[in-house]
């Protein structure tokens, strides 16, 4: 990975965490992580629960802050990235407003930076344009289905134009049909966008099929084990998810996972 | 329209049950094991309401006068609640501090403190007004408090992501969500604060709904119109409890909730 500076828009430096556990010992997450986040990639943190995945993007996120190392996101420090609103964030839950319709939960980032009126509207309409939710304005979130609220969800994320979207398992409680035609729109968006993409997932599949690189961790304890870089061509279609490359970078993924538990 | 129709059903069925069970239980008491003492113990609903038409201006009076110290009251105490909550949730420390005062405070029994306060204001109407506060501010402040705890915790990663000032927290997020933990407050304390105000009333026989009930019950003279006042009291404590469900209904029109099942299907 031999980028560089100005390519890179994610930067985490030597990242220790240490949680300190109700019932004995702290436990130590990811012995001096260090990765970079290229602007404009796709880049999914994959592994199973407790590898920490979600933990390193809440990090990014300014969420969490970690005990030892050193975050920046676009040049500055997380802290002062989030006050400047440098990302969008996408959770597993739609996490939206009940009492708010649509566009106006679309709009709240907005409202948040007192964007005038006018503007709000504009952008409420050409982001519902882009998660194909046009005509949805009036509606509450609990009229549509999960699949929609999740559409709304990104939405939101993407109305500030922020550079970066931290998306944490967005799709992983939606069915497998709803969840193909989101990766195809998700896709479309980022190459729409040019935005970047940081992307938790526990799905292989997703991973590999969505991203230009997967970062593999394995839990016990929570490491990066590995980075794949994904060669498939853009854009991407499902016909690739039955190609033998496609299947090779599965069995490669496979392959680290399997290596880091035989370590244990 | 249907199901309107059924509940207006349901509701004039409830009436005429309650109607028809007093009037049976009077019987019982009167025709059946002739209690001498019927007339006093459980007189016939109709004999009731017929006393409550001839004494209409005086109960209807007494228990306005009783009922607008409690509303003022309620609306002093729900404020109060209302600040009481935010300060707590804003600040670990006056949660810490507040509370078991708070808990407290609901030990005393009201029978002890209306005398207290009575006492030390000098003053029907403040009293009643303080009792009828005091019985509101703290299912407010608790159901209000909790309310602002249960907002979700993605609910507030999502505002810190958008480097949200405390005041845009509350206004975007934490109030809107806890407006039905705030009405379920509302709900509980309005007819206390009615039950609060009328009792203040029974400390002198001067004037208010509960001044009657005990000036009926001691004082002999005017015995027709306890049943009247009882009743009375007791339609206070309903009616202010429906006006609650109807500020929450107007409220709800600007901050909809999901329908239980939709909330549920959502998660």
């Amino acid at each position: 990975m031999n980028l560089s500076q100005d390519r890179t828009e994610i930067c985490l430096k030597n990242i220790r965490m240490r949680f300190q556990m109700k019932s004995g010992d702290p436990i130590n997450v990811f012995d001096g992580l260090d990765l970079e986040v290229y602007k404009g990639e796709f880049i999914s943190f994959l592994g199973p629960s407790g590898c920490g995945k979600t933990t390193l993007l809440r990090l990014i996120a300014d969420i969490l802050q970690p005990t030892e190392g050193i975050v920046t996101v676009g040049g500055i420090s997380a802290a002062e990235a989030r006050k400047q609103h440098k990302y969008g964030i996408v959770f597993q839950k739609p996490v939206l407003y009940d009492w708010r319709t649509v566009a106006k939960n679309v709009a709240l980032p907005m409202e948040m930076m007192k964007i005038p009126k006018k503007e709000q509207e504009e952008k409420v309409t050409e982001m519902l344009q882009l998660v194909n939710l046009e005509g949805y304005e009036n509606s509450y979130p609990f009229e549509l289905s999960g699949g929609m609220q999740q559409r709304v969800g990104i939405a939101r994320a993407l109305s500030l134009d922020s550079e970066i979207l931290l998306m944490d398992e967005p799709f992983s409680a939606l069915d497998e049909f709803t969840k193909m035609k989101l990766h195809e729109d998700l896709l479309r968006i980022w190459e729409a966008t040019g935005k970047t993409i940081v992307f938790v997932t526990h799905n292989i599949s997703e991973a590999v099929y969505l991203s230009d690189r997967v970062c593999v961790f394995t839990a016990n304890p929570a490491r990066l084990a590995g980075i794949v870089d994904i060669g498939l061509k853009r854009p991407r279609n499902e016909d690739m998810l039955i190609s033998s490359s496609y299947l090779a970078y599965m069995g490669e993924i496979r392959h680290i996972f399997e290596a880091g538990y035989e370590k244990d | 329209m249907k199901r309107i129709d059924g509940r207006h059903l349901s509701l004039i069925l409830w009436i005429v049950g309650f109607f028809l069970m007093w009037e049976f239980a009077a019987f019982l008491l009167d025709g059946v094991l002739h209690d001498p003492m019927a007339a006093k113990k459980l007189p016939y609903f109709h004999a009731v309401i017929s006393e409550t038409v001839l004494n209409a201006d005086n109960i209807l009076l007494q228990s306005a006068l009783t009922a607008l110290r409690a509303a003022e009251g309620f609306l002093i105490g729900a404020l109060v609640g209302f600040l009481l909550a935010l300060l707590m949730d804003l600040f670990g420390v006056v949660e810490r501090m507040a509370l078991p005062y708070l808990l407290a405070s609901q030990m005393i029994p009201i029978l002890g403190l209306a005398p207290i306060i009575f006492g030390l204001v000098k003053d029907l109407d403040m009293s009643r007004v303080t009792i009828a506060a005091y019985m509101t501010f703290f299912p407010v402040s608790l159901s209000l408090l909790s309310g602002f705890k249960s907002v979700d915790i993605e609910q507030r990663m999502l505002m810190r992501s958008y480097a949200s000032s405390k005041f845009l927290y509350y206004r975007k997020l934490a109030l809107p969500y806890s407006v039905p933990f705030l009405f379920n407050g509302l709900k509980i304390a309005a007819p206390m604060a009615m039950t609060a105000s009328a009792f203040v009333d029974t400390l002198s026989t001067q004037n208010g709904i509960g001044s009657i009930i005990i000036v009926a019950l001691y004082g002999g003279g005017t015995t027709g119109q306890f049943w009247p006042a009882v009743l009375a009291a007791s339609l206070l404590g309903i009616v202010s409890y429906v006006l609650v469900i109807l500020a929450e209904r107007v409220v709800e029109r600007f901050i909809p909730r999901a329908p239980k099942e939709a909330a549920g299907e959502a998660a």
